[in-house]
């Protein structure tokens, strides 16, 4: 157990490493420059080349790199080209609210998608089982940009119940935040009920024809123990996988509907540093969020443990 | 129609007749911008955005009133200007402070002056024509230039890439606390988040009304929020719900469903800018004189504008390169060179100029859709004469480090508001992108530069404008409008290429 923990970190290290460097030379080979960006429309060419020799932008690549690993060592991610600040600082500023929105929409997804997927299977071939596959398929194929724009339109103009934008004011208290995150929770929590869905309806699916079901049933249990005690917690491995990883992809990933709802959160904040070419926030964020798929991977084999007494290291 | 007149009368009456009087001050209100500035400093970059919010904590010797003539702002009047428009004399106002409470002196000017001539674009332009700015006494600043240069005084105004004045003290570079001396200060900034301001309480507005930027500035409101909303479906919503009470820069499609509603309304800047196609002079196909008029007399500036913004009411076809309205307004030289959309015309002189069909590179972005429309109508009406073309669809940053190079582009589309003073437009530098330098446009350009009579530079614009269109290093496509939302409570907003929001306030 500790040898395989040992090998899973020193393979985490690893892929860490290719991460950096792989997200390095894409940013500085991609075209695009932040010194033009800083300087606006009207600056000149000489003033641009001046503003990427005070950046450190005009040393040879190489340099560049072993600066910038050399900077990873002493744990700094460097500082923010346009916001003023440390690289770690901006994206702390940003994880509250990306981890709550994570944390309600795994949370809506959740509540909506396993019991439905659990007596989806449950009642296979019923007009239950049919309209929730349907709603499924329509829930995956709906963008989560557009979904967004329709709860706006309902919930936040024609009603006013929640706010259109943003994460609240100067000084805005902890549950003005959160309302601020009521709309796009559901606007992704919707969207990821899809997959797991149709996951837990695939899982129960197929343990409930398994053997130990069976003589569960012939030991004269009620229906709703053979499902819930003996079926779901089974069918909760694969379905456990699904949702961290969905975790792991609203992390980085809920950029769209950030931006939509002009969430100040981690995906927003790699959008702008892309579209401003903020080289050491693009290089930083990438690498905390790589460092998260990363865990949350190691934490769900940590997790089969608990849950799957076969799987042992 | 009947709206949009409605709006515009709004902001005609607010410019005319300022309802400070009346007003109550108090208050808060949020105002929605396309995005995050990328700098607190004003000197430092030329995006509008920054000047937008820079203009309430810092502030200029001089700025403009409503008919966009230099007025004084911290400079107590208008300089002396003697020896044949070579030295100008600035006397200060003793009564401005900064926002730290000390007194704002000829040294913190002087030494903002240096700064504004070492940072910024614009200064770094003026400083070659500068031979010396000095302090006179506590209260007055000697500006001694090489040879007499017209736009110093507008360039001193501008908010863009902007001679601020900063305590001496406290203007390092990059700037840590932005400490200015205008009627609000910057409290809190969370970027992406908001930007908070506060009145400034120690603030002494000018004496007399609010005149454009200049007259009495009075900070009205206890506070201005900007809040960064890079989706503009989100703007348009957070107008209609109300959440925001100023929202700027709205895609023109979003008016009819801004009209008639109770939280919001809109506001029609109109003419705000004009959208127009810059020439690679230097190298490549667009370094023939022909190739260029030929692609002028190709292009259909009204199906571009068109297809740009859709109605009429937000557009219109202008050759001039400042619309009726403007002193600067002539159509010299333009006969004959607007909106001809003559293939054959066009095709005739790219035999002139013995064009090998080498692809048009035309460099655009959709981070403003109509760039992009107007770069696809124009590209068709491009094929029609003969050109061939390569679309080069980019995002702005890609696009402005592009541009700096002369080897990759032929044409790039970007867009101005009408700028106060026709020296400020970039193409009529050498060093601009587009590199356009030959004995006419020098003439032209110097001699406008260098005449300080009011009178004779509107006749000397004129003639850069004719040369303009005789040697096409940019094509200018026409007028457009800006649309913006604002909510009724709100008063005093006058309508503005970079809005503004001193003497505003919220009706009680």
């Amino acid at each position: 157990m500790g040898r395989y923990v040992l090998q899973r970190l020193l393979g985490m290290l690893a892929v860490m490493f290719v991460v950096v460097t792989i997200v390095f030379v894409i940013v500085r080979i991609a075209p695009g420059d932040p010194a033009a960006v800083m300087l606006g429309p009207d600056a000149t060419p000489q003033d641009v080349a001046a503003l990427r020799g005070r950046l450190g932008l005009d040393r040879p690549l190489l340099v560049q790199y072993a600066f910038f690993l050399a900077q990873l060592v002493r744990g700094d991610l460097g500082e923010s080209i346009f916001l003023n600040q440390p690289v770690l600082s901006a994206i702390a500023d940003r994880a509250e609210p990306t981890f709550f929105l994570t944390l309600f929409s795994i949370l809506i997804a959740a509540v909506i998608a396993i019991p439905i997927g659990v007596l989806s299977a449950y009642k296979r071939g019923s007009l239950f089982d049919q309209s929730a596959t349907t709603l499924a398929m329509l829930a995956a194929s709906v963008p989560s940009f557009w979904l967004g724009l329709l709860l706006i339109q309902f919930f936040a103009v024609r009603f006013g119940l929640f706010p259109v934008s943003g994460y609240g004011g100067p000084g805005a208290s902890f549950m003005t935040r959160l309302s601020h995150l009521v709309l796009p929770a559901f606007a992704l929590g919707i969207v990821s009920s899809a997959l797991i869905l149709r996951f837990t309806r695939a899982s129960m699916l197929d343990v409930l024809n398994d053997d130990y079901v069976r003589t569960a049933r012939s030991k004269g249990m009620s229906e709703f123990r053979v499902v819930m005690k003996h079926a779901f917690k089974n069918a909760l491995i694969p379905v456990l996988t699904v949702i961290g990883l969905t975790a792991a992809l609203l992390v980085s990933g809920a950029v769209v509907t950030e931006t939509v709802f002009g969430l100040p959160g981690v995906g927003s904040l790699v959008v702008s540093a892309v579209l401003r070419r903020d080289y050491p926030i693009i290089q930083g964020a990438l690498l905390v969020i790589a460092a998260l798929y990363v865990l949350i991977n190691f934490l769900i084999d940590m997790l089969y443990l608990a849950v799957d007494p076969r799987v042992r290291y | 129609m009947k709206f949009i007149g409605r709006a515009l009368l709004t902001g005609l009456v607010a410019l005319g007749i300022s309802p400070v009087a009346a007003q109550t001050p108090g208050g808060v209100i949020n105002v929605a911008t396309v995005g995050e500035p990328p700098t607190m400093d004003p000197m430092v970059s030329t995006a509008d955005l920054v000047g937008i919010v820079t203009q309430h904590f810092y502030e200029t010797l001089f700025t403009f009133d409503k008919d966009w003539k230099v007025t004084p702002l911290l400079a107590a009047t208008m300089p002396e200007i003697t020896e044949g428009g070579k030295v100008y004399t600035i006397k200060l106002r003793r009564d401005v402070t900064f926002h730290d409470g000390s007194p704002m002196t000829a040294d913190d000017v002087v030494a903002s002056l240096k700064r504004w001539m070492d940072l910024a674009s614009r200064g770094k332009q003026t400083a070659s024509n500068i031979d010396k700015v000095e302090v006179v006494d506590p209260a007055t600043v000697r500006i001694t230039l090489k040879a007499p240069y017209a736009p110093l005084l507008a360039l001193l105004a501008f908010n863009n890439s902007a001679a601020v004045i900063m305590p001496a003290k406290k203007m390092e570079n990059p700037l840590k606390e932005p400490v200015g001396t205008g009627p609000y200060m910057l409290k809190d900034r969370k970027a992406d988040q908001y930007i908070q301001l506060v009145r400034y309480d120690g603030y002494k507005p000018r004496e007399g009304a609010p005149d454009g930027y200049g007259g009495a500035r009075k900070p009205l409101l206890d506070e201005i929020r900007f809040v960064p909303v890079p989706d503009p479906n989100t703007r348009i919503e957070g107008a209609i719900s109300g959440q925001f009470d100023y929202v700027d820069a709205l895609p023109v499609e979003a008016y009819d469903r801004l009209k008639g509603q109770k939280a919001t309304q809109p506001v029609v800047l109109k003419p705000f800018g004009w959208p127009v196609f810059v020439m690679n002079t230097k190298q490549g196909v667009m370094a023939n004189v022909d190739t260029r008029m030929a692609a002028r007399l190709s292009l259909s500036m009204e199906d571009m504008l068109a297809a740009a913004f859709g109605s009429t009411d937000f557009y219109s076809l202008d050759a001039a390169m400042y619309p009726q309205g403007y002193v600067w307004h002539t159509n010299a030289g333009t006969e004959g060179k607007y909106n001809v959309a003559d293939a054959e015309k066009a095709k005739a002189l790219l035999k002139k100029a013995n064009y090998d069909g080498s692809p048009v590179r035309i460099l655009t972005s959709r981070q403003y859709e109509f760039h992009y429309k107007m770069a696809q109508v124009a590209a068709e009406y491009l094929k029609q004469a003969g050109f061939k073309v390569d679309m080069q669809v980019v995002d702005w940053a890609t696009l402005t480090q592009r541009r700096a190079d002369p080897a990759v582009w032929d044409i790039y589309i970007t867009h101005s508001p009408f700028l106060p003073e026709p020296a400020l437009i970039g193409q009529l530098s050498e060093s601009s992108p587009g590199w356009w330098s030959t004995p006419a446009r020098k003439q032209a350009v110097d001699a406008f530069n260098a005449e300080s009579d009011p009178q004779k530079r509107v006749e000397l614009w004129a003639n850069v404008q004719k040369v303009m269109y005789d040697e096409t290093p940019s094509i200018k496509i026409g007028d457009f409008n800006a649309l913006a939302a604002q909510a009724p409570k709100v008063e005093g907003v006058v309508p503005a290429p970079w809005p503004y929001f001193w003497n505003v306030s919220i009706k009680k």
